[in-house]
């Protein structure tokens, strides 16, 4: 049994708390995050905003907190009481068609090389794991997983690429991921999807949420072209869970 | 319906932002000086979120193809109505095929055009305001047409007390922000002490200093972020998170600055100066 708060507070503005678990990320503590999160929205109806991080939680209100210092007592009862020994049965797993070849494929040769790998062991390093969605940030519908090989730890190129095609799959150090829109970029590129990462006219624009579990699927540059083309692309997502 | 005969040096549709998409990984985006922003809805008696022109050192100019009453607020931006100066803050009568045209600011760098009941543009995730890879547009090009609903009776007449507000005062406002304990005593008088200026390289995601402070910190573990938010990276250089700003971010967070600082940074650009005045949440 945990006697204190696993988590510091830090009144980073006068809307704003900054909740800080001082530990290394990693899935438990994930959860942990993901429990709190969900029960200070359900108790607390007057927050504006609660984003993530690795390690963090950010409370917005919409009026500076006049009593920081009651607000905080509150969030800690909020705390103690949270059974985290149940699971989110809302979390399911995404597998996700990409196209590991030909043109997709921008720096498959350079980590071929750098890592002394085959391309195949690549791929199939690449598409064998699950990965965990920690959260989403950086652009709209940016995935941030965990959970990739450490065979394939590579860096991040020394100048970034001014445009990184959407849909690209990519590797930048100890981290993979999905490009949900043209940007400039520096992680190194071995594939691409042609499933859309975020679409700002559903009424839920990014399919997956933190605390989701995600799969690469290997497919053909033909099947590739298939699904681009189709009416509702999103439908060769498979769901589980 | 307005017509952008030139669009000026960069000009947008901003209202009070994008709200609750923020983990999705959507900036908040809206008015970079929201107190502008809210005067001119006032003067109109306008929603408070009606979407604005937000127009940036130059401003465009526009024909109106229907009547309406326009106001004007933030950075002094001189401009004409059929060859006439117009006032600034207060409501001004727009009759069918007025023309409207800006010119530089002379004082401040943003500045506001409202217009009654707003711009009708379109809405992307409960906000109008214009942000690439969101709305179809994320600036105002020449030739762009803007709608608008004509309201045939001119606006309540909004009572308000002037507020002036220098945009020339260095001073900005700032908190301790979570990685500042880690400064070392040279680093934190640096701030305190120092006049900053601001890099050439400012816009609406955000402003970077010319000084630098000499020290590294570690990286962080990739957190959320807010505007405002002064970030320390490795090469010493300090980037305030304006609107647009990425919602999460992995360099350490120095300062905080408060709403009313990062209005007033709103309207400051390259080779202004800026002064920290640190105080602690805490």
């Amino acid at each position: 049994m945990r006697k204190s708060l696993p988590f510091t507070f830090f009144h980073m503005h006068p809307k704003a708390l900054l909740l800080e678990w001082q530990q290394e990320p990693n899935t438990e503590l994930l959860h942990e995050i993901n429990c709190f999160k969900t029960t200070v929205k359900n108790h607390l109806k007057e927050i504006h905003q609660i984003t993530q991080g690795y390690c963090t939680l950010l409370i917005q209100w919409k009026n500076d907190l006049e009593n920081p210092a009651e607000v905080k007592a509150k969030l800690e009862t909020l705390f103690w009481n949270i059974d985290f020994s149940k699971g989110n049965e809302k979390l399911k797993h995404w597998t996700i068609p990409v196209c590991y070849e030909g043109e997709f494929a921008l720096d498959l040769e350079e980590l071929s090389s750098g890592l002394n790998l085959s391309k195949e062991e690549i791929i199939s390093l690449h598409s064998q794991p699950t990965y965990k969605v920690f959260f989403i940030g950086f652009l709209p519908g940016f995935l941030y997983l965990e959970g990739l090989d450490s065979r394939l730890f590579f860096p991040r190129k020394k100048t970034p690429r001014l445009e990184i095609p959407k849909g690209a799959i990519a590797i930048g150090g100890k981290q993979t991921g999905i490009y949900p829109a043209l940007s400039p970029g520096g992680w190194q590129i071995l594939g691409n999807t042609p499933i859309p990462l975020f679409n700002p006219d559903k009424k839920n624009p990014c399919f997956a949420a933190s605390g989701d579990t995600l799969s690469f699927d290997p497919i053909s540059y033909e099947e590739y072209q298939l699904i681009l083309k189709a009416k509702n692309p999103t439908k060769y997502l498979t769901k589980k869970g | 319906m307005i017509e952008i005969q030139n669009a000026g040096w960069y000009t947008t549709i901003q209202d009070l932002g994008r709200f609750g998409h923020q983990s999705l990984g959507v900036p908040v985006s809206g008015a970079m000086d929201l107190i502008a922003f809210n005067w001119a809805n006032r003067l109109l008696n306008n929603d408070p979120n009606a979407a604005c022109l937000e127009m940036t050192i130059k401003g465009p100019s526009l024909k109106f193809h229907q009547a309406t009453h326009i106001a004007i607020t933030g950075a002094l931006m001189p401009a004409l109505l059929n060859f006439n100066p117009v006032k600034m803050y207060e409501p001004i009568q727009i009759n069918k095929g007025d023309i409207l045209q800006f010119s530089t600011t002379k004082g401040g760098c943003r500045t506001y055009l409202a217009l009654l009941g707003g711009l009708q543009t379109e809405t992307v995730l409960g906000s109008k305001s214009q942000y690439k890879g969101l709305t179809r547009q994320h600036h105002i090009d020449k030739k762009s047409l803007i709608p608008f609903q004509e309201i045939p009776f001119p606006p309540k007449r909004a009572k308000i007390k002037k507020q002036l507000i220098n945009y020339g005062d260095l001073k900005l406002e700032a908190f301790e922000g979570p990685e500042y304990h880690l400064l070392d005593t040279a680093s934190k008088n640096t701030l305190k002490k120092k006049k900053f200026s601001i890099s050439q390289n400012n816009n609406r995601m955000g402003y970077r200093l010319n000084e630098k402070i000499m020290q590294q910190l570690p990286q962080i573990w990739t957190a959320p972020t807010l505007p405002g938010i002064v970030q320390l990276t490795p090469d010493g250089t300090l980037i305030i998170l304006m609107r647009d700003a990425q919602v999460t971010g992995g360099y350490p967070r120095i300062l905080q600055l408060s709403d009313d600082a990062l209005n007033l940074l709103a309207q400051k650009s390259t080779r202004d100066r800026i002064k920290f005045e640190i105080t602690s949440l805490q």
